[in-house]
């Protein structure tokens, strides 16, 4: 019987040890070691550079946060009429931070790459429990100061505040007005904070697979 | 008796699991070290024949950090005048010298760098990888910028877009986006030589020229006549190499003595578990002599279990090796000198049945004396009243 066992326990180990190497394989460049050894994914492209400094800003009762990665792949259809357009690959996943005050949720911060005219632009995104905008801040930029200043302004980034999926985020009509060197790109920052909310609301109205969750406090 | 040996073995599981366990880590350290060495000394050779540079002119100063800052896509704090690069070009023996300017400029608040690298026409004959996925595979002006792929993708720049750096103020237009190569020109921003002189307020400065020779016999010559021109001094790739292979070496020296150490220490782990089982085991040996069992065969049972501990402990140790490999190449890699874009671990199988045999045989050994000392024991041991 034990001898069995320990056939038993050696293939195991066997298998473990496969299964590690192909793990291993698959995040060798990853330094993100939240997630490394749960999902199927590469670092995010767009990580949610400083944490602390934004929940401070966008939730200052918080005591800590959950990151989750949402599996859409599945919603394509559903996403694709909310979007008006195919989704793109790197909406297949949806990567959230849930906020929490103690035990209970409080919002959920998004990250997102949006394409400036000069460069990528990262943006986060802080909504309340009811997937309205509370908040936004951009934390990665390489436009000119004349359009960077317009971006970074606290008015026009105000003018999301309250904006649900299905608000329309035309920037001259339901955003603030900006000058037109700075159109193309705060034009991108606003359907990048629309896609994120669409995003968001379809991946929580729609049961979808979660995959990987980590504390943060 | 090598199924009653197996049920023995398991017959004390946590002291035996241990046994096991700490010569696991020992093969597996092993195992990780023999394998770097083979790796890196392949990946290294791979890199540079693709580089097709038999010799840089680097600035005054520790020439191997700066070859390997260069050869690595990272920026220098001195520079190398731009006559260095004319007179390089004069010399008999040069078929191409590609001068290179790199400068970065640290994005703290993406935890990276922009690396600009400014290159001329002639860097195209020292980079056969130098294909575009999108767009031109040159600059189509002194603004244009050519991107490498990673550092494409995160910017999130096509053939036709703009780019700009936010620093030096300067405007450019993505004329292409190169084919990944595996090299550090993936993360760079290539722009014209002279623009990225004048970014960086260094007009008529290089970081290196990069120096292929008409023929590799040459070299002592060239090297001889190069290393005249002010403020330069030559690097080959040669001594590059074996410089890096001997501090790479001595370091796994040192490290081969450490997995040794805990070699012996396994073994005296074995000594020990396997000593702790005949004391306890007494009675029960005594028995076996006692109906009928040779010395020969006690002994060969206790050796056999010593053989069987030390075979899993080896086994694991190979594969823990092989799951922990790609975590210790991480750690490695950020450690020594001009690590090469391949994997550095190269375990053969050469490799993993040396490693295997060692910690097998030096287990074995570590079990001969208990066994010679169960072989002692007196069937009448069994008789004595406790």
């Amino acid at each position: 019987m034990r001898v069995r066992l320990l056939i038993a326990g050696g293939a195991l180990a066997v298998a473990l040890a496969f299964v590690g190497w192909r793990i291993g394989s698959r995040y060798s460049s990853d330094t993100f070691s939240e997630t490394k050894a749960i999902t199927p994914e590469a670092m995010p492209l767009c990580p949610w550079r400083q944490p602390e400094v934004d929940l401070k800003v966008f939730f200052p009762d918080a005591t800590g946060y959950r990151a989750e990665t949402r599996i859409l792949s599945g919603l394509r259809l559903e996403l694709a009429e909310r979007l008006g357009r195919t989704p793109t690959g790197d909406e297949n996943a949806l990567r959230l931070y849930r906020v929490y005050r103690e035990d209970a949720p409080i919002g959920t911060v998004l990250t997102r790459r949006a394409k400036g005219t000069y460069g990528a632009i990262e943006l986060v995104l802080a909504t309340d429990t009811n997937r309205t905008v509370r908040a936004m801040r951009l934390q990665r930029l390489r436009e000119p100061e004349s359009i960077a200043g317009v971006l970074q302004d606290a008015r026009w980034q105000n003018s999301f505040i309250g904006k649900t999926w299905q608000d329309v985020c035309q920037v001259g009509r339901d955003i603030t007005s900006v000058p037109p060197e700075a159109m193309n790109s705060a034009q991108a920052v606003s359907d990048g904070i629309r896609s994120l909310l669409i995003l968001l609301s379809t991946s929580e109205q729609t049961p979808s697979p979660r995959l990987a969750d980590a504390h943060h406090h | 008796m090598l199924l009653l040996a197996l049920r023995n073995s398991l017959r004390r599981p946590l002291r035996n699991g241990l046994t096991i366990g700490g010569l696991a880590i020992a093969v597996a350290v092993l195992v990780c070290l023999s394998s770097f060495g083979n790796g890196y000394r392949r990946a290294l050779n791979a890199e540079i024949d693709r580089m097709g540079v038999q010799l840089l002119l680097v600035p005054l100063g520790c020439p191997y950090d700066a070859a390997a800052r260069v050869l690595k896509g990272k920026a220098l704090d001195v520079s190398l005048p731009e006559s260095a690069l004319v007179q390089a070009r004069q010399d008999p023996a040069v078929a191409v010298a590609a001068p290179l300017f790199l400068a970065a400029f640290a994005r703290t608040e993406s935890g990276r760098a922009d690396m600009w690298a400014g290159l001329d026409e002639t860097a195209l004959e020292l980079k056969p990888w130098w294909q575009t996925k999108a767009g031109t595979n040159w600059f189509t002006g002194t603004d244009s910028a050519i991107l490498g792929v990673d550092a494409a993708e995160v910017e999130m720049r096509s053939p036709g877009d703009s780019l700009y750096s936010p620093e030096t103020g300067f405007h450019f237009r993505v004329a292409g986006v190169l084919q990944r190569s595996g090299t550090s020109d993936d993360s760079l921003f290539f722009v014209p030589l002279k623009t990225a002189q004048q970014m960086f307020k260094m007009p008529g400065r290089l970081t290196a020229v990069a120096v292929r020779l008409r023929d590799p016999s040459l070299l002592r010559a060239a090297v001889e006549r190069l290393q005249r021109i002010p403020g330069a001094q030559v690097v080959t790739m040669t001594e590059m190499m074996g410089t890096f292979l001997n501090l790479v070496g001595a370091v796994r020296t040192l490290l081969l003595s450490i997995a040794l150490v805990a070699i012996a220490i396994s073994v005296l782990s074995v000594f020990n578990t396997l000593l702790a089982a005949v004391l306890e085991r007494t009675s029960e040996l005594s028995t076996m002599r006692a109906i009928g069992a040779s010395r020969f065969q006690i002994l060969g049972l206790i050796t056999t279990e010593a053989f069987v501990l030390t075979l899993i402990g080896s086994v694991c140790g190979i594969l823990l090796a092989i799951v922990a490999g790609r975590v210790i190449e991480s750690f490695v890699r950020g450690l020594v000198p001009l690590a090469p874009s391949e994997s550095l671990l190269a375990p053969s199988a050469g490799i993993l049945l040396v490693a295997a045999g060692i910690g097998t045989l030096t287990g074995v050994l570590g079990g001969l004396y208990p066994a010679w000392r169960a072989s002692r024991l007196h069937p009448a041991t069994v008789l004595k009243p406790e």
